[in-house]
């Protein structure tokens, strides 16, 4: 310490210099996403199944017993998730290590559970990057994704309302409801507590009436009105509306519990698959108590004091609500929401599956053992060992869950991983879907909430239906997984909250206290809630406890709230005491030399994790310098808020915000680099760059997830000006030369597979060799690329139409299912694999392997080289897209004072109304880059600033503005104006010329309607809609009416029977047996075939025809 | 059909080599042998690449077009 006096003889300037602040405390979040974040969060909750989870549910489910033989039981002792191992036999049709394991049980597998990539138990753990690419494995690879049947499969992120907590909200009608959707292992139930005529009834789905909560309480063992009234609540107006209820109950008079269970037994809706005909009323009505209603309170021994004091709480909160003490929750608050991982998701299913392995194990038991047999009944004979398996892959590949127990029925839980690009396939990862119904037209859901900020990217949101549906999680957000409750409990009651058993209804209302609530289940009370929540937190950042506990008290519930349920939003934040963030220089600093972790922060408390619920009771300042007497914490970077897809661009805080929403979208569709082993990979289509480029101007965020790496895109030199009049609408001019020099030049690949069948009758496809002509003993042009094995070869040109597999199918002419044909005697039919293509492609690999089911497949990968040519779509990285409208020579390119030609020359109005000022600065940033040969930053709410951007390009003898003089290329003039010019980042997305061009003269038809077919993929013809036709016919033009609609579509000719106006043929009217007046006209197949199929239906349509000079 | 009987069956004596996915090893397989490598029991193989020159094919064609 320095004495006074020092401090007395220091210069004025220095005392007065600011407080220093902590550089680069950005460096946590690459730190952080070391541990967490991102991927991590699949990861985690998967790895949490597999070492935790199952466990538990093998406990909850570990004895199985015979109804036949009360001795015989089976007893699960331990459950494991084992390695992954390939067993004979077993095939893996991608270049992946090895993904199925084995769980042992009595060292027997049970089960082969698919496992998430990079998780605990995948191969790929703690691999270096070294043994990753010895593995031919992309150390850049995500994971937190499985491989199901050769497709790489993503459970996506499930947003739900959160469970076990009451929610006050209005009905349709406007009166106050409060509801709980219980959810336990064996069951999920929803209980209202509902006000009708100011009365207060319990409702619930399996009451076929609603209860009015007296008898409800009484049924509880509450039989005294006093109790009732203390326990929810002994203030004046809270007591005037209970007595209605009090007096119904009377009124319908049950006075014992035993009334009252009876009476509730009346009202409980039978179900015929319970058996309950053995049961009286009173112990069914005590059953469902217990059980069903507000499934997850406990109840032991009958005692249903805690499921009391939890329904009068419901009906307190529901008058305190209605006399406007309080104000109803907000169900798209984010606090309410709990994300729903790979882990949960595949727990709810494995004990589905499990629980439906074991009552199959005890049906065989009931039914083998009372058979007389002579060897002992073996159990671990009849354990199937495929069905679980076949469940969890079934679920996973096709992304159905159904969990039989909860009657839940869910449709694509999963996605197959796009792998686009690098950027779409971490897109994936980070994605969030809600469950909300896409159609309804409620903006609640879908707009963004002020809770969201930092958890969920505030632009990564899709356009249109989805719209604020799936949202993305931000850089920072860590999903929890669940944690043991026992030592919270205890912690809890040692720090002075008293048990709810012990105390009275008026001591739990009274208004000195505050309820303690654990995970949605009411602990106790607390008479200093301020201690305990310090205490906690004390204890948390201590780490005595999780650090992903939070607790906060609501101050209108009057509350405490501690939650360490999982599916919790959170993120950290460097914690603040005295205005003093603990985060100083000097850990930074060790950190950068790598002596401190993420980890060391959070267990010297000098970073937390809050979830969205303690966020509201903390102050977070954004910046150090906002610091004041109240902060608790300091955020660690402000770009965070924003997710993968956001934060590859480069000053987003200057764009108007739909536009970082496009490039959000844009961002996952540009064409660059996959992956590292890209090359080895046989998806079904590729679309890669020939030479990408790391961009120019960075971003913190593109470091961090190693976008420069496997960039997607290339450093084009833009001048914003007009340029020939092609380039309106957003349309660029695009430099032959740049096109020559490998500007926009793509790889597109795509995997063509033909597998080789066996048939039930012995028969299978065949293989053959190209066919020789005998004269000149050369393959016709079509098999010009077979090999002898009837397969193209590796690094052949091939053309459209010609041949890549000469496969051959048996033609079966006895249709005998299963009999076995004489295999000389097969005939075959050709069905070869063909080529189509506008553009010639080369084979770049052959494949070839076998199926479990010993069929044979074989993959061929065509790749084929693209430049971009007129109508190819590119964008920048700020929402600005356009397709190429004009390819200039560069003699005729504008150039400027050094000699420089741009790239792509872009039309100035795409500014105006856009307000992309960020592309703007990237320009700046761009050329500054270029001029001092380094990387600009455009991070998001900081980077480089433009007026050091600016001083860089003075210091080099440019305009600081970034424009410059220009001469055209075409007159040699100069232009009259200077222009903006300089290198901006542009990808090119994957939407292509080449695959959609489509034009059609004469082509095939539909057969039964004989018009011409749909679609491009059918070579189909372009429509003449409704609307078109209606502005011919409001033209007048009937004979070009007629030629589209009839004469190149399906005209027909057709013979009429004038005298009974049927359809005839040949000149016979078959309906008047003769060929009088039978005359033969023209009429649209689809016209005839409509007469035809009404006749059919016993409707006579007839014509009547007319000469048409007589008219 | 003439011509198909020519081309129809020199799969059935033909013998092809296929590179394993795993070892590289050069493996020679038959029509109908199950697919597998010798030498580290692999089931994925490869293809070699084409014999023919594709180089050449264009050499031939700019002559071409320089005859022209």
């Amino acid at each position: 310490m320095e004495s006074i006096e020092d401090i007395m003889r220091m210069d004025k300037e220095k005392l007065a210099a600011p407080v220093k602040t902590v550089e680069d405390k950005w460096k946590l979040l690459p730190a952080f996403l070391k541990v967490k974040g991102l991927v991590k969060q699949h990861i985690d909750s998967f790895n949490y199944f597999i070492n935790v989870e199952i466990k538990k549910i093998m406990r909850a489910n570990e004895k199985i017993t015979s109804d036949a033989d009360p001795n015989f039981y089976l007893k699960y002792l331990n459950i494991y998730v084992g390695m992954p191992d390939v067993e004979e036999g077993f095939n893996i049709t991608k270049p992946i290590s090895p993904h199925e394991t084995a769980d042992m049980i009595h060292s027997l597998a049970v089960v082969l559970m698919p496992i998430m990539l990079r998780s605990s138990n995948c191969v790929l753990t703690n691999k270096s990057p070294a043994e990753m690419a010895k593995l031919n494995e992309c150390p850049m690879d995500p994971g937190g994704y499985f491989i199901t049947r050769g497709a790489e499969k993503v459970i996506l992120i499930q947003e739900q309302l959160s469970k076990n907590r009451m929610i006050v909200d209005q009905d349709s009608k406007g009166s106050i409801e409060c509801s709980v959707t219980s959810s336990t292992h064996e069951r999920k139930s929803k209980t209202y507590v509902i006000v009708k005529h100011s009365k207060y009834y319990l409702k619930h789905n399996i009451f076929s009436e609603n209860i009015p909560v007296a008898i409800a309480f009484k049924a509880m063992g509450i039989e005294c009105d006093q109790e009732i009234v203390q326990l929810i609540g002994s203030e004046e107006e809270v007591m005037a509306c209970v007595a209605p209820c009090l007096e119904e109950c009377y009124r319908a008079q049950v006075f014992t519990q035993a009334q009252a269970l009876r009476w509730i037994g009346g009202k409980i809706r039978q179900r015929n698959q319970w058996p309950s005909a053995n049961k009286c009323k009173l112990d069914e009505a005590r059953d469902v108590l217990n059980t069903v209603i507000l499934a997850h309170v406990p109840v032991e021994d009958w005692n249903f004091k805690l499921k009391a004091v939890y329904l009068a709480l419901m009906i307190r909160r529901v008058i305190l609500t209605q006399g406007d003490k309080v104000s109803i929750d907000d169900r798209d608050y984010y606090g309410n929401k709990r994300l729903e991982l790979a882990g949960q998701l595949l727990s709810l299913l494995f004990e589905d599956l499990f629980k439906k392995f074991n009552s199959e194990l005890k049906k065989i038991a009931d039914q083998t053992i009372p058979k007389p047999r002579a060897a002992q009944f073996d159990i671990l004979k009849h354990m199937r060992q495929d069905q679980i398996t076949n469940g969890l892959v079934f679920a996973i590949s096709s992304g159905n869950w159904t969990i039989k127990r909860f009657k839940m029925e869910r449709a694509g839980v999963t996605q197959v991983l796009s792998r686009l690009s690098y950027i779409s396939a971490i897109g994936m990862m980070t994605r969030v879907t809600s469950q909300f119904e896409k159609t309804r037209k409620v903006s609640g859901p879908r707009s963004l909430q002020p809770s969201q900020w930092g958890l969920l990217c505030p632009s990564d949101t899709p356009e249109g239906e989805a719209c604020g549906l799936v949202k993305n999680l931000a850089l920072m957000t860590h999903i929890t997984t669940d944690m043991n409750e026992a030592p919270l409990i205890r912690l809890a009651f040692n720090l002075g909250v008293e048990d709810i058993e012990l105390l009275s209804g008026e001591e739990l209302t009274s208004k000195y206290v505050y309820t303690v609530f654990l995970n949605g289940n009411i602990l106790g009370v607390i008479r200093d809630y301020k201690r305990l929540v310090k205490t906690f937190r004390m204890m948390r950042r201590a780490g005595y406890i999780s650090e992903f506990v939070s607790i906060f008290p609501n101050h209108g519930h009057r509350c405490v709230y501690i939650a360490s349920d999982g599916g919790r939003v959170c993120r950290p934040y460097i914690i603040v005491n005295n205005q003093q963030p603990l985060v100083k220089s000097k850990h930074i600093e060790e950190l950068t030399q790598g002596f401190r972790s993420f980890e060391d922060f959070l267990k010297e408390g000098l970073v937390e994790y809050l979830d969205v619920n303690e966020e509201n009771d903390c102050m977070v300042s954004l910046y150090e310098r906002e610091i004041t007497a109240d902060t608790t914490h300091l955020e660690i970077e402000p770009f965070t808020i924003l997710g993968v897809c956001a934060g590859l661009i480069p000053y987003p805080h200057h764009n108007q915000s739909p536009r970082n929403t496009y490039q959000c979208a844009m961002g996952k569709q540009a064409m660059g680099t996959i992956a590292y082993n890209q090359r080895n990979r046989i998806d079904t289509l590729m679309y890669l760059l020939a030479y990408p480029q790391a961009p120019l101007v960075k971003s913190k965020v593109i470091e961090l997830i190693s976008f420069d790496k496997l960039p997607a895109g290339q450093n084009a030199t833009v001048a914003v000006m007009s340029y020939s009049g092609y380039d309106i609408e957003d349309a660029l001019v695009i430099n032959k030369a740049s096109l020559d020099r490998g500007f926009g030049r793509c790889l597109v690949y795509r995997k063509h597979a033909v597998t080789m069948k066996r048939y039930t009758n012995q028969t299978f496809d065949k293989v053959m060799g190209p066919l020789i002509d005998s004269t000149t003993n050369k393959p016709p042009w079509k098999h010009q690329l077979l090999d002898v094995d009837g397969i193209c070869m590796p690094g052949e040109r091939v053309e459209n139409r010609q041949v890549l597999v000469n496969k051959h199918m048996p033609v079966v002419s006895n249709p005998v299912a299963g009999a076995p044909v004489n295999l000389q005697s097969v005939n075959y039919k050709e069905t070869p694999l063909t080529y189509r293509g506008a553009m010639s492609g080369y084979c770049e690999q052959v494949l070839i392997t076998s199926n479990p089911d010993e069929a044979f497949l074989i993959k061929i990968l065509m790749r084929q080289t693209r430049r971009p040519e007129i109508g190819d779509k590119f964008s920048s990285r700020h929402g600005q897209k356009g397709v190429c409208g004009l390819i200039i020579p560069q003699e005729d390119m504008p150039f400027t004072d050094l000699g420089i030609c741009p790239d792509i020359i872009m039309n100035p109005h795409g500014f105006p109304s856009r307000m992309t000022v960020g592309k703007l600065i990237e320009l700046l940033g761009g050329k500054a880059g270029v001029l001092e040969g380094k990387f600009h930053y455009g991070t998001a709410f900081g980077g480089d600033k433009v007026a050091d951007l600016s001083q860089v390009l003075v210091d080099h003898g440019f305009n600081y503005l970034g424009k410059d003089y220009v001469t055209s290329g075409i007159t040699g003039e100069a232009c009259e104006a200077y222009i903006y010019f300089g290198p901006v980042y542009y990808q090119k997305l994957k939407h292509m010329v080449l695959d959609k061009m489509h034009a059609r003269a004469k082509g095939p038809r539909a057969v039964l309607t004989r018009q011409p077919t749909e679609g491009r993929s059918r070579d189909g013809g372009l429509r003449l809609g409704e609307m078109e036709r209606d502005c011919l016919i409001g033209y007048g033009a009937s004979m070009l009416l007629l030629e589209r609609l009839m004469i190149s579509s399906d005209a027909f000719q057709v013979d009429v029977c004038s005298s009974c106006g049927l359809l005839g043929y040949s000149g016979w009217c078959q309906y008047c047996k003769s060929s009088k007046s039978v005359s033969t006209l023209k009429m649209p197949y689809a016209c005839k075939l409509l007469f035809q199929e009404l006749q059919s239906m016993n409707i006579v349509p007839r014509l009547s025809l007319q000469k048409y000079n007589e008219v | 059909m003439d011509q198909g009987k020519d081309g129809a069956n020199p799969t059935k004596s033909q013998i092809m080599i296929y590179i394993c996915g795993e070892c590289h090893q050069e493996n020679e397989i038959k029509a109908r042998d199950p697919i597998r490598c010798r030498e580290c029991g692999y089931r994925i193989m490869y293809k070699k690449r084409t014999k023919r020159s594709i180089l050449l094919q264009f050499v031939f064609l700019l002559y071409l077009l320089c005859l022209l």
